[in-house]
């Protein structure tokens, strides 16, 4: 008789039948989750201040810890107070708060859309945000507050036009209309760009290089003005995000079950995508489009937490944008690279993984 | 109690009216379960009955008050629905989504109140989903997820509970299990529920109040005995069936016959499921059985000067027949009688032989499907034949149904030297016309044979194995099989259900051989495990191809007692593995209740076994007078299946299920024949 061994290799039955945990490593299995939570956040916020150090104090000229630290504190340090205090701390303070409204409406337009792709930047809502700045400046010359409320315009007239021909404001079958608003939004998106174009060649060409700085997306221009406009706008848009969090994640479950729950589905809808529409263009007329870091953000959370989060989300924004301005200012010698550059580079393969690597239950598909 | 009703309800996508002036009532603390066609208007009715569709006229009033006219949450905390597809959130975990289901409490700003985590922990638990609450959403399986969404909308704590087909994409264990949850929810909570189900078995299983919607209306409603006849059936369902009382909870059951197909008698379609008598030696619950008529009619029509040789078949019926009751047997016996040639003989052994046969109605063999162990019968002549007595269900014969269902009986009554011997086996490759492996120009079907000979002729006794030895290429032989056009994957001849197991232990004797081979040649390679053989001589081994990651173990018998090796490998292989054998896992313990019924249920000899030959007697059963017989289908990691001489594989049987504790759903177990003991 032939040794008989291998059933001792009891295959694992598949997902259907896998026996339910017993009570105690559930919880052991939640203590797991919240502790890896913890130290992500802690990692998050570390890695902030550090990067946000460095932005500071690293440049040309270099500044010492204690200089600045002086300098901030209100001290006139010659050569230095100037760097440290209106130039290179608003752009650091700028870099975060940016970060923090695109990651925020990046994965607002995610999860409300279900799809990764659905990202303002991808479907053009930074684009005719873009456009409204763009022809402002162009023709009007407009600055300050204007150029903000024509941007605001521009991103929310384009994200009305891609609600009303995709129809998602309507309630009805979840996948469909999804899908319908990502691919509106990429035409309307490919049609602003050929406007944008259209209006860089009825300028002049001093007016069409400082369009085309900004349209990059960079932070060298930050001022405390600016800071103050945007933190203003985040401090009205995030606590209204966050009491929309929890409808969101009713709305989650598609239209039907969130009807069934009692939730205006379509006002809801509307509510979310204007807040939404509203951070991203606002952070567009301080720093330009600073293109995928709202397309990454969410993904990435998602990546590193393991399952979607929308405040990790805000904090990888932050870190994408610091990230991006501290490489393109000190990376490459004598040439200042806007971080609208960087966060390209690192996008664009980003964005040719996500498509290449096929619907996994991981982005919620 | 709340009341849900509607009003001359008019629903409508677009200009298309789906539900025309309807008006209904849901029965207050009830089940009500709404059955209809596809596109019958069902689901639509439930959209309307909730608030997902704006109704084009008419009203659907909650304890009176018109539910358009409520606020969103207010109408959610007192009427839930659980869509057909609920959109599985990423990275949500099963507490997270239950949670959700409070929503319609809780105010603008969301606080969380002890009631809400109430309320979370007794959906959790009348759902049995506690175990997982902290597990995510997409680990889960099928089952499990649905009842997590069944909790999510227990959680909301509604006076009503609408339900869209939950339970589509379910196996049937799942099913039961999701409508016995909502059905306890019912009995505890006085919740009135209404569910949209395609699933008319079930429907009449589980509805207090059935509804049956065709083309928007209502076409009939009551209790399921009041709405389940012939007659809905037919008109809701545009589908010929026979209602018959459900062996296990005495509601009515449909048993779909197929458009324009006739029924057989009701005694067949029952009768051999139920039997666990000496009949089953006779192997009739492998093939339907499904033709009566017999030949001799025919024949005293045709020529009757024979008649009066078959005195013990002559009855009035025969001579009642006419033409005018006559109808193709190709389209309505599911049993047919195949006119076979051999045109090769293989010996694989001493013990074995592989015949190949061929015929041209073959072509009307088989079950659109590739069975794990597709069987036949065989008939061994006798040495007085007198007449085919298959002739009416020969493809290209008719018929008379109304004395088609007993065949069985009468071919029995017949001399056995005249009819000859029915022999089950299994078929071990079919190969259809023009296939490159074929002999022949016509279709080809391979069987393998035991030369069990014994060693005086007895007549009567070991005629198969006779035959086998003396077969030659060109002799002929007539096979019973199921006909291809009428008889579909279920076809009842296949035994072996693994169901869940990954984890296979298939023992057999030499008997067992070909049914074991096919076996291990369908499974696919996610199946893993042992298959013991015991053969008469080491020359019977065969190679048997299979994907599987089973291994198999050939003893050869030699000169000792039959079962001997067999009976210290399983012993060995079982002591060895106990671990990996004997893990049932959570599911099997939870499936237990479930399972008896899925059975039942599928309508298969299985299950049916189950109930008759209950499984504590069993232990006690004098084989000799009642055939050894009980297949079930697997849950939990692993089945073993048992087949061959009928007292080895009861003492078997008895170590694995009595000695080691296996759950008795996890073995299967066929007593082929007995020692000693002559088969008719």
């Amino acid at each position: 008789m032939t040794p008989v061994n291998a059933p001792t290799t009891a295959p694992p039955a598949g997902r259907a039948g896998l026996p339910s945990e017993p009570a105690a490593s559930s919880t052991a299995v939640r203590r797991r989750r919240r502790t890896r939570g913890a130290v992500i956040a802690a990692v998050t916020v570390l890695l902030l201040v550090a990067l946000m150090t460095v932005r500071v104090l690293v440049g040309t000229p270099m500044v010492y810890a204690d200089h600045a630290l002086r300098a901030i504190l209100g001290e006139q340090l010659p050569g230095i107070s100037y760097i440290v205090v209106e130039s290179r701390l608003p752009a650091a303070i700028i870099a975060v708060l940016a970060g923090i409204a695109f990651g925020l409406s990046g994965t607002t337009f995610q999860t409300l859309l279900r799809n990764p792709l659905a990202s303002p930047d991808v479907m053009g809502v930074s684009l005719g945000a873009s456009a409204g700045a763009v022809i402002a400046m162009a023709y009007f010359g407009a600055q300050g507050t204007t150029l903000f409320w024509c941007t605001l315009l521009g991103g929310t007239g384009v994200a009305a036009l891609v609600l009303l021909v995709a129809g998602a404001a309507r309630t009805g079958t979840g996948g469909a209309v999804d899908n319908r608003f990502v691919l509106v939004g990429i035409g309307v998106a490919a049609a602003l760009q050929a406007l944008i174009s259209y209006l860089m060649t009825r300028v002049n060409s001093q007016t069409a290089g400082d369009i085309m700085h900004w349209l990059i997306g960079s932070l060298s221009t930050s001022t405390w003005d600016r800071v103050r406009i945007l933190a203003l706008a985040l401090l009205v848009l995030v606590p209204i995000l966050a009491a929309l969090l929890t409808r969101l994640r009713i709305l989650q479950l598609g239209d039907d079950t969130a009807t069934s729950l009692g939730l205006p589905v379509p006002r809801t809808r509307i509510a979310l995508v204007l807040v939404a529409v509203a951070l991203t263009s606002l952070t567009v007329a301080v720093t330009g489009p600073l293109a995928f870091v709202a397309f990454l953000s969410g993904p990435l959370a998602r990546i590193i937490a393991g399952r979607p989060s929308v405040s990790l989300a805000a904090g990888i924004g932050a870190l994408i944008v610091l990230a991006a301005d501290v490489i393109g200012q000190n990376a490459f010698g004598d040439v200042d690279l806007p971080a609208g550059v960087i966060t390209g580079v690192l996008g664009a393969p980003f964005l040719l993984w996500l498509l290449t690597r096929g619907p996994s239950p991981g982005e919620g598909k | 109690m709340t009341v849900l009703e509607t009003r001359g309800l008019h629903l409508a996508y677009d200009r298309r009216e789906i539900v025309r002036d309807l008006s209904l009532r849901l029965p207050e603390g009830r089940v009500t379960i709404i059955v209809g066609a596809n596109g019958s208007g069902k689901s639509t009715l439930l959209r309307g009955l909730s608030r997902l569709l704006p109704p084009r006229a008419g009203t659907v009033l909650l304890d009176g008050t018109d539910i358009h006219r409520l606020r969103g949450k207010e109408l959610a905390r007192r009427l839930g629905l659980l869509p057909q597809t609920p959109i599985a959130p990423d990275g949500v975990t099963v507490r997270e989504l239950v949670s959700r289901g409070r929503f319609p409490h809780q105010g603008l700003f969301q606080q969380w109140r002890p009631e809400d985590d109430s309320a979370v922990a007794s959906a959790l638990a009348a759902t049995g989903t506690e175990d997982l609450s902290h597990r995510l959403l997409e680990e889960l399986s099928g089952g499990q997820r649905q009842r997590v969404w069944i909790a999510m909308a227990l959680a909301q704590q509604t006076e009503v509970l609408l339900l869209d087909e939950p339970t589509t994409y379910l196996d049937v264990t799942h099913q039961l299990e999701v409508l016995d949850v909502v059905r306890d929810l019912n009995r505890q909570r006085g919740t009135t529920v209404a569910i949209v189900l395609h699933d008319l078995h079930l429907a009449a299983r589980y509805a207090d109040h059935l509804i049956a919607v065709r083309d928007g209306e209502i076409f009939a409603q009551g209790t399921p005995d009041e709405v389940i006849t012939v007659e809905t059936v037919r008109e809701v369902f545009s589908l010929e069936a026979r209602i018959e009382t459900d062996p296990v909870t005495a509601t009515p059951m449909v048993l779909p016959v197929g458009r324009d197909r006739r029924t057989p008698d009701p005694e067949r379609i029952s009768a051999p499921e139920r039997t666990t008598g000496t009949e089953r030696t006779e192997h009739t619950p492998d093939i339907d059985p499904a033709d009566e008529r017999e030949h001799h009619d025919q024949r005293d029509e045709h020529d009757p000067q024979e008649g009066p040789m078959n005195t013990a078949v002559t009855t009035q019926d025969q001579f009642v027949t006419t033409q005018d009751h006559l109808v193709p047997a190709l389209d309505h016996s599911a049993m047919l009688a195949f006119d076979l040639r051999v045109v090769a003989r293989r010996e694989l052994g001493p013990s074995l032989v592989r015949m190949t046969f061929a015929g041209a109605d073959l072509e009307h063999f088989g079950t659109n499907s590739h069975p794990l162990d597709l069987r036949i019968k065989l008939i061994i002549p006798g040495p007085a034949a007198t007449a085919d007595h298959f002739a009416t269900v020969r493809p290209d014969a008719m018929l008379d149904p109304e004395i088609h269902a007993d065949w069985y009986r009468r071919w029995l009554q017949i001399d056995v030297e005249d009819r000859g011997w029915m022999r089950t086996y299994t078929v071990r490759d079919q190969r259809a016309a023009c296939h490159p492996g074929n002999l022949s120009d016509l279709p080809e079907i391979d069987i393998d044979f035991v030369l069990h000979l014994e060693p005086e002729e007895i007549p009567g006794s070991g005629v198969a194995a006779r035959w086998a030895r003396d077969a030659k290429v060109g002799d002929t032989i007539s096979m019973l099989g199921p006909n291809r056009h009428l008889v579909g994957p279920d076809y009842g001849g296949i035994e072996f259900r693994p169901g869940t197991a990954r984890t296979v232990l298939l023992v057999g004797d030499e008997t067992a051989v070909p049914a074991i081979g096919s076996i291990l040649e369908a499974l696919p390679a996610s199946i893993s495990g042992h298959a013991l053989l015991e053969v008469p001589d080491g020359a019977d081994q065969q190679r048997i191809p299979t994907h599987s990651g089973v291994q198999v173990t050939w003893l050869a018998r030699g000169d000792r007692p039959h079962g001997e090796l067999l009976d210290a490998a399983v012993r060995e292989l079982m002591s060895e593995n106990a671990q990996a054998f004997r893990d049932t896992g959570d599911e099997v313990a939870h499936a237990g209740p479930a399972g008896s019924h899925t059975g039942a249920a599928d309508g298969a000899a299985g299950g049916a076994a189950d109930e008759a030959a209950g499984p504590e007697e069993l232990e006690d059963v004098d084989i000799d007078a009642t055939i050894l017989w009980e297949t079930t289908t697997g849950h939990g990691s692993f089945y073993a299946w048992l087949a061959g001489e009928a007292g080895v594989i009861k003492t078997l049987r008895r170590h694995l299920v009595s000695e080691l504790g296996l759950d008795r759903k996890q073995v299967s177990f066929m007593g082929y024949w007995r020692h000693g003991r002559p088969e008719n």
